[in-house]
């Protein structure tokens, strides 16, 4: 086998034991890597039902073929496990030179089982594992546990790490790398902190196997140079992601006040131009063209590396329109390894609920310095609001009552990312049917619906838009493993990646090719739900109630007076689950099931409920 | 007439201002304006007229506010 390396390395904590496993060339032309082995995996392995915070969960390190190579934008690596926000499947992507080392040291993926006795790190150079000591740093932060690995190591080593989040079972806790990279918002970061994992770190020395390595080393180098070449005359990276803030704010889709708001006259405080002024420093994942890592000093001077989504949730959403305190709450979310994305929607929601009676509390929008305090109980469960707010929106509107549930802003359990889409109905479908719960990383579309077709519309174009974004984002580049912003941002075309793809595997595939393997992991990861969920019906697949209210519709801008309209919606989803070959629940028929090779899984999933 | 233009992300940099009332001839419309404010037609981007997308050629009325946006795909 070419491009892959073919061995996956299984770590038990418990027994303290590894093994080098060898894959078929059948797995991975199949599934191919990332979020394909990874739902693959653990779909085989874990039964359904077991306790995503007890030993019997898995957390997985999973590479793709292109990842370690030297190609645009190839430094990342998927993390994955049963999410104890969601309760099924989850997964997330960060930039990591374990990407490099763990495919240099010779595996595609790492299979991290049971429950170490004591604080524990992983150290992995080539075939050699070590179970080391980590309680040294148990109890710290990232960037201390950071400092600390690298003072033992040199930063000549991939590392991925939990902070004060991931070790008390937060369950939006993250695993984080480099300065300011995070990933696996569903709590990946407490699974390993569930098994007390406090770090991975790796070493490889090794060359990847490829079909045509010096090919793919001209290719790839002169690309990345293309790229960069493009960014620059593009100007994207000078306010990189941030800079849609405006355009949000311009079109009413801002999220401002728990989402109540579309748009806000102080927005501009903390939008791109402002923060470009106040860059210091900026980072990126390895193998980057267009670095997005803005980085301010914070409040407390420290540095923050910040992008629209914890902008968008831990400034606008909450109210809070001073760029340094957002550097505060993001570096603090870093610090304690937090979802930025999650914290945000957590602590609107729970400004919300106060304000609406649902819960006594004290927490008002625009409170930067009682917002941190609230990170630090959320991190460390700290007393009943720490233990409340660690838990999620989803579990704090279920303690609360009182009809909160229709503004506690998420999916399936995970929280929505900041795009408000109180009217954008097609965006909204891409939040109700992300595979692993309210995600934007998967298909994004409101360009699309605001230029090309009508934000009235819930046509079956927008269906159509949502499943071919889903392909691409939240298939190729995560079973791939590339990042996707060189297309997306630049117009990077497509058609490199099966260039990347055959340079190193020697597959001559074509883009309809992974297309195939995108649909079978996006049903999969349905089946992952449903054997969870075995009552699932379609509601699972809509998004948070109080978009469709109209007595929260704006009262003024470009949407007053509209919002969502739930048969509509409903029509629209019915679009999407017709296009994919879903039945009236949301979850692949049959017939589906088997056009995509997925007939042994089908009947693993006929053990805990029915498929049409 | 006067109307209010803002440019977003780094298409601020081209035109060389953020955000300005600006005096246009009557019958400019949205394509008309890039010129005015040194912008490639050709470049992608969008452009709104208070909040809502606004066609190439639709003519802009006194007190509009345009805002002029590359294409952003969500990150």
């Amino acid at each position: 086998m070419l491009g892959w390396t073919g061995n996956i390395l299984r770590v038990n904590l418990t027994t303290k034991t590894y093994k080098k496993e060898a894959y078929s060339e059948e797995f991975a032309q199949t599934w191919v890597g990332g979020r394909g082995f990874a739902s693959k995996i653990l779909y085989d392995e874990l039964e359904p039902g077991i306790d995503p915070l007890g030993p019997d969960n898995k957390f997985i390190v999973a590479l793709g073929p292109l990842a370690g190579i030297p190609a645009p934008n190839t430094g990342k690596a998927v993390v994955a496990a049963k999410s104890p926000l969601t309760g099924f499947y989850g997964d997330g992507n960060l930039g990591t030179r374990v990407s490099e080392h763990l495919r240099k040291a010779g595996y595609d993926a790492l299979i991290v089982e049971g429950k170490a006795d004591r604080p524990t790190m992983l150290y992995i150079e080539d075939d050699k594992v070590e179970f080391l000591p980590a309680g040294e740093v148990w109890g710290q932060g990232t960037y201390a546990a950071n400092d600390w690995i690298y003072g033992k190591y040199g930063k000549g080593v991939g590392v991925l790490n939990i902070g004060q989040g991931g070790e008390n079972l937060n369950r939006y806790a993250v695993v984080r790398s480099l300065e300011g990279r995070a990933g696996g918002r569903p709590g990946m970061g407490a699974v390993m902190g569930s098994k007390l994992l406090k770090a991975v770190v790796v070493k490889g020395t090794r060359p990847i196997p490829q079909a045509d390595g010096p090919g793919m080393k001209a290719l790839g180098q002169g690309d990345l140079k293309k790229v960069q070449q493009i960014d620059k005359e593009m100007g994207w990276s000078v306010q990189s992601t941030t800079g849609v803030l405006s355009f949000c704010n311009e079109v009413a889709g801002l999220p401002v006040r728990n989402f109540r708001k579309t748009h806000h006259p102080d927005a501009w405080k903390i939008d791109g131009e402002r923060l470009n002024n106040a860059r210091i420093a900026t980072y990126g994942c390895p193998n980057c063209t267009m670095r997005c890592g803005i980085t301010i000093h914070d409040k407390e001077g420290r540095e923050s590396e910040l992008d629209y989504e914890n902008i968008g949730l831990l400034g606008a959403n909450l109210e809070i329109f001073d760029l340094p305190q957002v550097g505060s709450l993001n570096y603090l979310c870093d610090e304690y390894g937090l979802d930025t994305m999650s914290a945000g929607c957590v602590l609107g929601f729970y400004a919300d609920a106060i304000d609406h009676g649902a819960t006594d509390g004290d927490f008002k929008f625009g409170d930067a310095e009682r917002a941190k305090e609230l990170l630090r109980l959320a991190a460390h469960r700290e007393g009943k609001v720490g233990n409340l707010l660690a838990d999620g929106s989803l579990r704090m509107a279920r303690a609360f009552g009182r009809g909160s549930e229709a503004y506690a802003m998420q999916v399936k359990g995970l929280e929505v990312a900041a795009y408000n889409c109180k009217f954008i109905p097609g965006q909204a479908l891409a939040y109700g049917v992300a595979a692993i719960g309210a995600h934007h990383r998967e298909a994004w579309i409101i360009t699309f619906e605001i230029k090309h077709t009508t934000r009235e519309s819930y046509g079956p174009e927008k269906a159509a838009k949502v499943i071919e974004l889903q392909r691409i984002r939240g298939g190729m580049f995560e079973f791939i493993v590339a990042c996707r912003f060189p297309w997306i941002e630049l117009g990077w075309s497509l058609d490199n990646y099966p260039k990347y793809f055959k340079a190193t595997t020697g597959l001559d595939w074509t883009l309809d090719d992974m297309w195939t393997r995108a649909d079978r992991i996006y049903a999969l990861i349905k089946l992952h739900f449903l054997r969870e969920f075995p009552r699932v019906t379609r509601q699972a697949d809509y998004p948070p109630a109080v978009w469709f209210d109209p007595a929260n519709a704006d009262t003024d801008g470009p949407i007053a007076g509209k919002h969502l309209e739930a048969d509509k919606y409903d029509g629209l989803l019915q679009h999407y689950y017709d296009q994919r070959g879903y039945d009236r629940r949301g979850i692949p028929t049959k017939a589906t099931l088997e056009k995509l090779g997925l007939g042994r899984e089908a009947a693993a999933a006929e053990a805990y409920a029915k498929l049409s | 007439m006067k109307i209010q233009v803002k440019m977003i992300g780094p298409l601020m940099y081209e035109a060389g201002f953020s955000e300005k009332e600006i005096e246009v001839p009557a019958g400019t419309t949205a394509d008309s304006l890039m010129d005015l404010v040194k912008v490639s037609r050709q470049r992608p981007k969008i452009v709104t007229r208070n909040g809502k997308a606004v066609a190439p050629d639709e003519p802009l009325t006194e007190g509009d506010r345009i805002a002029v946006s590359p294409i952003y795909s969500g990150g």
